[in-house]
């Protein structure tokens, strides 16, 4: 099998779930799995510029793992989401209203030699999330 | 000679191009070509149907008083329109976007009957899932749990949200019931209830609930697909397993 998780375990580690999720009690009350992560961490670094101006519609991303522009293929086009809280609950999507907060965009095209990586998101990052943890996805997937 | 004899296959063109839009030969070289005189004059030859001459329903003789009013007259049955537009159809203008329907669905080689996904978003993401078949209307991919490992059941899911493993397991002997197609699987808009001053309608149909016909045909794919997941060794507890990403491990770098 090629998923890389369980594979160097023992068979009597490959239990369902148990190593690598965890539960949660649901609305219903039923046992939900909580998966872990399916998403890639990223780092906000800062907004495209060049040395005296910036352009604040572009952000620029440095995905945890990927050190060069070849690695960067992989990640072209996937959604990244800004993840923070805020003080106030607000509306989500088939969900109990709550103060998480989201900023979704994409990874547009890679930046520079090193792995670095261009997103546009739908509003342009708030400043202070310079130096924060960025959600690239695994989708939309193309493998 | 045009073949006649044979069912009407279609020759390719027997006009060579040139440039995009401009053949090789002219009109009357076509027309020489595709011997289209010998066409017609078949057709001129066949015998016509001989059709009633129609009885002249368009005018009507009305019966008009009045005396020095002639009596009758020819009166239209139907009368002409007062407005012509300009276009009798407005012309369309040419352009290659086309409706849904008519879209290419494809499907990524990497995935093919009996491979297993990687959902990768949606409620079940992480899950590890068997591909069915492509969904022909709408191009999504069927996919099944199976229900009794992972808790999914036969459900369409969108290429893009899907990774394709490597993994793949034979399923040409099973057999999927035909009525597995995009309209079963079309979300159902439950209707809320309305609130009518005072009244209180006992008819609420705000809960989903899985129907008999989903339940059947569950058991049917599931009891085909099973054993053949307990056929190759950790496969089925790989199947019961979620995936996720752990620290020191890149998407980039895996082979899925």
């Amino acid at each position: 099998m090629a998923d890389v998780t369980s594979d160097h375990l023992p068979q009597s580690l490959v239990l369902p779930f148990r190593h690598l999720a965890f539960w949660t009690r649901s609305e219903g009350g039923r046992l939900a799995i909580m998966p872990g992560r399916l998403y890639s961490k990223a780092v906000f670094t800062g907004y495209k510029r060049g040395l005296r101006n910036q352009r604040e519609h572009t952000a620029l991303l440095r995905i945890e793992g990927v050190t060069s522009r070849k690695d960067t293929e992989f990640y072209m086009g996937k959604r990244c989401a800004y993840v923070y809280k805020a003080k106030k609950k607000t509306a989500t999507p088939g969900g109990a209203p709550s103060k998480i907060r989201v900023i979704w965009g994409k990874v547009t095209r890679p930046h520079g030699n090193s792995g670095g990586v261009r997103a546009k998101f739908r509003k342009n990052l708030p400043a202070k999330a310079m130096g924060h943890r960025i959600r690239v996805m695994m989708y939309p997937s193309r493998v | 000679m045009p073949d006649k004899k044979k069912k009407a296959t279609k020759h390719c063109s027997r006009n060579a191009t040139l440039i995009k839009g401009v053949g090789r030969n002219s009109r009357s070289k076509m027309w020489a070509k595709t011997f289209m005189y010998e066409r017609i004059k078949k057709a001129l030859k066949k015998p016509r149907a001989k059709t009633e001459t129609k009885k002249n329903t368009r005018f009507v003789n009305k019966d008009i008083g009045g005396d020095k009013n002639g009596g009758t007259r020819k009166v239209p049955v139907s009368r002409t329109p007062k407005y012509y537009p300009t276009e009798d159809v407005p012309r369309k203008l040419r352009s290659n976007k086309k409706p849904f329907s008519q879209h290419k669905k494809k499907l990524r080689p990497s995935i093919t009957p009996g491979t297993v996904l990687i959902l990768v978003s949606g409620r079940h993401k992480g899950k590890k899932v068997i591909f069915l078949k492509q969904l022909k209307m709408s191009g999504l991919l069927l996919v099944t749990g199976p229900f009794k490992l992972n808790a999914v059941p036969l459900r369409r899911v969108n290429q893009i949200y899907v990774i394709a493993t490597k993994t793949k397991i034979d399923i040409s002997g099973v057999k999927l019931p035909s009525r597995l197609n995009d309209r079963y699987f079309k979300r159902k808009r439950l209707r809320k209830p309305k609130h009518q001053e005072g009244e209180i309608f006992d008819t609420e149909e705000e809960k989903y609930s899985v129907s008999q016909e989903r339940k059947e045909d569950q058991v049917k794919v599931d009891s085909q697909i099973l054993p053949l997941l307990t056929n190759e060794k950790h496969l089925k507890s790989y199947m019961r397993s979620t995936f996720s990403l752990k620290n020191g491990q890149y998407p980039h770098e895996m082979v899925f």
